[in-house]
């Protein structure tokens, strides 16, 4: 933190002071499976060699530094199209401004230093329809009595242990990989099992802002 | 006109009575996490005397575990206009 | 300045607590808006179109307790089969401004006092009393807007046309699609397009002449991206007078001089003539030729008149008329290469391509944009490609509900819900349906937009009633009409729900009832109406449009003609509206079908939509037995007219040596009320700009951002340069988006308008530039 001179603005006093508390939830930590003998379906054997030959800390948890607030700290309610996070050069050229060279297929920026996120939906080439930058930063949120709801809670598995169900609709979010996978995938969502490639024969949609169905018999 | 903001711990399970509470005290803003039981609070009293009498306060609160300071600021020599 | 730092530490307050708790509990989010209270975190989804463009999007509208939470794209709607754009999925935001106008207020002694609603529409039904007392029924007048729902509209025209017998009713859409209407009634009849969006997907070529639909129509323009991914065989052209994203994303970018799409349009028609492409067949059973006036003005005058007069042409004519328009000659006229010209027409003229014509404000702001829209079907009519699947000259509508009301409804000076105020028959059938004694309505037209503000600053028209319209910042020739609603002895009732230069001059304003706040219906650019429920209730003392003017025509005595309940009072409107159009080139669907799907095509014939019409396989109220039955015109075809090339009212000239040119941004709508206030619109474009090209910028030594004053015959704003941003002009032309409220573009502009349509033009003027 800095201390800036001048008495004329003002003195500045950050402070991180020391804290004590009780009852911390625990972190959970699993361990890799020793391999037995594999007996793949579909492109499974693929996918699998391909995860091998990922470097560990590409799949690890929080390597890429996006985590759920930097998530939602662009969005203006759950399921907002996010804005743009950089700055997008206007300039209009023969060669115009091309999301998805980047966003594509992700990897690493060495312009913004960081992972780049994946689009879920490459096919929409017209990106400026949904997605804006952000050019005044001063007045963020103009006079706006704006609210929402809370984004959905992670893990909310029916067993212990049990697949979590998919809390969000699949509308516009149909493709698991591009969100929840590699480097840029945002910390708390990024799995490190997407070998098994059809995400959807454990995971099935909940969607937390739908009341639970009930089946009644008539 | 002294501004701190502090991560205000509720005890077990009294999340959202430790916020409603909070919210009731003057010159005090909320938030909530999403999914931790955890409140940021920011405090902007007006004066000195009026930010002595909200820590008072702050320590009565009974859904109220722990209180720890993360930012505080204060403008004495801020020229009046 | 104080309260900016302060908010600011605050910001940086809570930053530092939302940092050090992610580094005690990894994972924690604090998403960044702010929490409903007492939120169950359930939400129910409510369909409604968006509040926004002319293409109609479907939405779901996320609600949660009594407050719109969240959007979705609505997965059921053909229209844009769940996928939204920047302002419709932030649209429920424009809900929740600050200074949101939830009571109704009145002017006394110079200051705007708040009463009760009640109260306020008791002082405006007296002021309407004592106004036609005293200077008759034509001194009051309604202005309504494109973004009234059908019944906001029906209602309107149903008091000031029937009860009160004036047909001082306009709407903001005469500046708007005035000369498209014009377009289709002299080409075909009918109003409307005759094809669909379905269009998009069977169209191998797509023209987009003179608008910028990436921008302007972005759901639209992204579906036809995706079939040119999708399919080998499609090309898109943009042929504009400045380069635009939509330029970007085209296969082609052909750029031509202001005006002169007249020209080129000509030219097409040439050489598809020259070569011999004309569909002999076609044209032989379902056209006929014909010419108007020429020389026709520029509206400039009070009082200005003009009627066409119409005479009919044999092809040889026809032919002869475009000898002066051959490629060449409109290379030079234009700018346009005689080769890119071919290269159109060829397009054009190719059997085995299906052509799409996309246009909206470039053709339709124009002072001969009746004439343009005719010549766009000129060609279409010529090669025979229209109302089949992909072959569709399409007129895209700007409003949400321009389509909808204004022009269904027939909220226009000359018009009724059906027909027109001239014909005995259309009159005899709105005082049948109105229950008005007969002679109730007024058979002459009497004021079109501009017209009607010219009436109020003259002092024809005391009182004016605004309502879903902001005509402070959007009159052309701004200052004038600005001055003239502020002179003494001028009552102005505005009808709105947040602060606007509008408001500024108001005697009273109306707390008015946003949207999703009641129940209403927009019919979109492809004949599509879309039903939505009161889905959120009103804040404060807001009321819908449709209710004030109930409330007003009661106090005036009209009980009998809006006796409806508020329970039920949309859908008895609807089905009493509904009358009007029950013939089956028109018929309406029930409220209950409209109720339950995402929307409706008209005509609804038999449970059926009608998606292409004028075509037997698809249009029931076509005779059997033939390929086309163009019913509209009373010789059974499509007319093509011999429009020659005028040019604008004021061109660039020695000392005004730069055409200026308006229009939006994808983030704002029309003047920005709504946009300004939804955070991440407001923030990704904060302020108007003007663009100019990178060189003459150099020779005025201006960088971006800089100040520009621009500077014309009726005014000057200085404002800030945008130098190769998101569109670039050429030399010699600047444009302006006209959706901040802080640079009034419009004090600079001209109001001259198309002598036929009455549609002021936006697009052409002159000015000239000074770094400021």
């Amino acid at each position: 933190m800095m201390r800036p001179s001048g008495k004329t603005i003002g003195t500045w006093g950050p402070v991180l002071a020391a804290v004590c508390f009780l009852g911390l939830g625990t972190l959970q930590i699993t361990t890799a499976q020793a391999a037995t003998a594999m007996i793949f379906d579909q492109g499974g054997e693929v996918l699998y060699k391909q995860y091998d030959s990922t470097p560990d800390n590409y799949l690890a948890t929080g390597s890429g530094g996006r985590n759920l607030n930097s998530y939602y700290a662009l969005r203006q309610y759950p399921g907002s199209p996010p804005r743009i996070p950089h700055p997008v050069e206007e300039s209009f050229s023969t060669a115009p401004v091309n999301c998805l060279a980047c966003h594509a297929k992700g990897g690493y920026s060495a312009e913004y230093q960081n992972f780049i996120p994946v689009t879920p939906h490459p096919e929409k080439e017209l990106c400026t329809q949904c997605h804006v930058p952000l050019k005044e930063t001063k007045s963020r949120f103009p006079e706006n009595r704006w609210e929402s709801i809370n984004p959905p809670k992670l893990g909310r598995s029916m067993l212990g242990g049990s697949p979590p169900p998919i809390p969000h609709s699949l509308q516009m979010r149909e493709n698991c990989i591009a969100c929840h996978t590699g480097p840029a995938a945002v910390a708390e969502i990024q799995i490190g099992h997407a070998a098994r490639g059809n995400c959807r024969q454990c995971h099935v949609p909940m969607v937390q802002t739908e009341p639970m169905k009930v089946y009644i018999r008539k | 006109m002294p501004i701190f903001s502090y991560l205000a711990m509720p005890i077990e399970g009294a999340k959202e009575a430790l916020a409603e509470e909070l919210k009731a005290l003057s010159f005090c803003e909320v938030l909530p996490a999403d999914n931790v039981d955890l409140l940021v609070l920011v405090t902007d009293a007006p004066d000195e005397k009026a930010q002595q009498d909200l820590l008072e306060q702050l320590q009565k609160i009974p859904s109220l575990q722990s209180l720890s300071m993360t930012f505080g600021c204060s403008d004495e020599l801020q020229p009046e206009r | 300045m104080n309260l900016d730092r302060r908010s600011f530490i605050k910001c940086a307050a809570a930053l530092s607590a939302v940092t050090a708790a992610g580094s005690i509990f990894p994972g924690i989010s604090f998403a960044d808006w702010k929490r409903q209270e007492g939120a169950s975190g359930m939400i129910t989804w409510k369909k409604a179109p968006c509040r926004f463009c002319g293409t109609g999007c479907g939405l779901l509208i996320g609600v949660s307790g009594d407050r719109a939470v969240a959007v979705k794209g609505d997965p059921n709607s053909s229209v844009n089969k769940g996928l939204c754009c920047v302002k419709g999925y932030h649209s429920v935001q424009a809900l929740y401004g600050a200074d949101r106008i939830t009571t109704a207020k009145v002017k006394r002694n110079g200051k705007m006092v708040e009463v009760p609603i009640q109260e306020a529409l008791d002082i405006v039904a007296a002021k309407i009393k004592e106004t036609i007392g005293e200077h008759g029924k034509n001194a009051v007048a309604i202005y309504g807007s494109g973004q009234w729902t059908i019944p906001d509209g029906y209602v309107a025209s149903k008091l000031f046309k029937g009860c009160l017998g004036t047909n001082n009713v306009e709407a903001n859409a005469r500046l708007c699609m005035a000369s498209a209407v014009t377009g289709f009634m002299t080409s075909f009849g009918l109003d409307e397009p005759m094809g669909c969006y379905e269009d998009i997907d069977h169209a191998n070529v797509f023209i987009t002449w003179g608008n910028n639909m990436a921008e302007m129509h972005p759901v639209l323009f992204s579906r036809m991206l995706s079939n040119r991914k999708l399919r080998k065989d499609v090309e898109i052209i943009d042929f504009a007078t400045r380069s635009t994203r939509s330029s970007q994303a085209a296969d082609k970018s052909i750029l031509f001089r202001p005006q002169t799409d007249l020209a080129v349009a000509n030219a097409i028609c040439y050489e598809i003539i020259r070569n011999n492409w004309v569909n002999w067949d076609f044209v032989n059973k379902n056209v006929s030729f014909h010419k108007g006036k020429t020389n026709i003005g520029y509206g400039l005058e009070d009082n200005f008149q003009f009627t066409d007069k119409e005479e009919p042409l044999t092809f040889e004519q026809y032919k002869t008329f475009l000898e002066d328009y051959s490629p060449e000659k409109v290379e030079k006229l234009s700018g346009v290469s005689a080769r890119d010209i071919k290269y159109m027409a060829a397009l054009y003229g190719d059997p085995a391509k299906k052509v799409t014509s996309f246009w909206c404000m470039g053709m339709n702001q124009h002072s001969r944009g009746t004439w343009i829209n005719n010549l766009v079907y000129n060609i279409h009519l010529l090669v025979g490609k229209i109302s089949t699947p992909g072959n569709s000259p399409f007129s895209l509508t700007g409003q949400p509900s321009a389509c909808g009301t204004v022009r269904e409804v027939g909220t226009l000076t000359h018009a009724l819900p059906h027909g027109a105020v001239a014909n005995p028959e259309d009159r005899a059938l709105a005082e049948k349906i109105w229950d008005l004694p007969e002679g109730s309505i007024d058979p002459k037209p009497t004021y079109h937009t501009v017209e009607m503000f010219r009436a109020l600053d003259r002092g024809d028209i005391r009182f004016i009633w605004i309502q879903v319209t902001n005509p402070m910042v959007t009159m052309p020739k701004l200052t004038r009409y600005r001055d003239g609603a502020k002179k003494e002895g001028r009552f102005i009732v505005v009808s709105d729900v947040y602060p606007t230069p509008t408001t500024d001059v108001a005697d009273v304003i109306l707390p008015a009832a946003m949207w999703i706040e009641k129940e209403g219906m927009f019919g979109n650019s492809e004949r599509r109406t879309q039903h939505f429920e009161e889905i959120v209730p009103p804040q404060g003392e807001a009321m819908s449009d449709t209710w004030q003017i109930i409330e007003v025509a009661r106090r005036l005595g009209f009980e009998k003609q809006f006796p409806w309940a508020k329970e039920d009072y949309i859908g008895k409107i609807w089905e009493e509206y509904r009358r009007f159009h029950d013939n089956p080139k028109h018929n309406m669907a029930p409220y209950t079908v409209l109720k339950e799907r995402p929307g409706v095509q008209w005509p609804f014939v038999n449970g059926k939509e009608t998606r292409w019409r004028y075509n037997p396989e698809y249009d029931p109220a076509c005779d059997k037995g033939r390929d086309f039955h163009f019913y509209g015109q009373n010789d059974n075809r499509a007319w093509i007219w011999a429009r020659p090339y005028e040019p604008a009212a004021e061109s660039p000239d020695k000392e005004y040596n730069f055409w200026l040119d308006t229009g939006r941004v994808i983030e704002h709508w029309h003047t920005g009320s709504m946009t300004m206030r939804i955070p991440v619109l407001y923030n990704a474009v904060p302020s108007s700009y003007v663009e100019i090209h990178p060189d003459d910028a150099a020779d005025l030594g201006v960088v971006n951002g800089e100040m520009v004053k621009i500077i014309s015959r009726r005014g000057s704003v200085t404002m800030p340069a945008s130098i190769l941003g998101r569109g670039v002009p050429p030399r010699g032309q600047v444009f302006v988006p006209f959706f901040d409220e802080r640079y009034l573009i419009n004090e600079v502009t001209l109001d001259s308008f198309c002598p036929i349509s009455k549609q002021p033009d936006y697009k052409k003027c002159a000015v000239k530039l000074e770094k400021a």
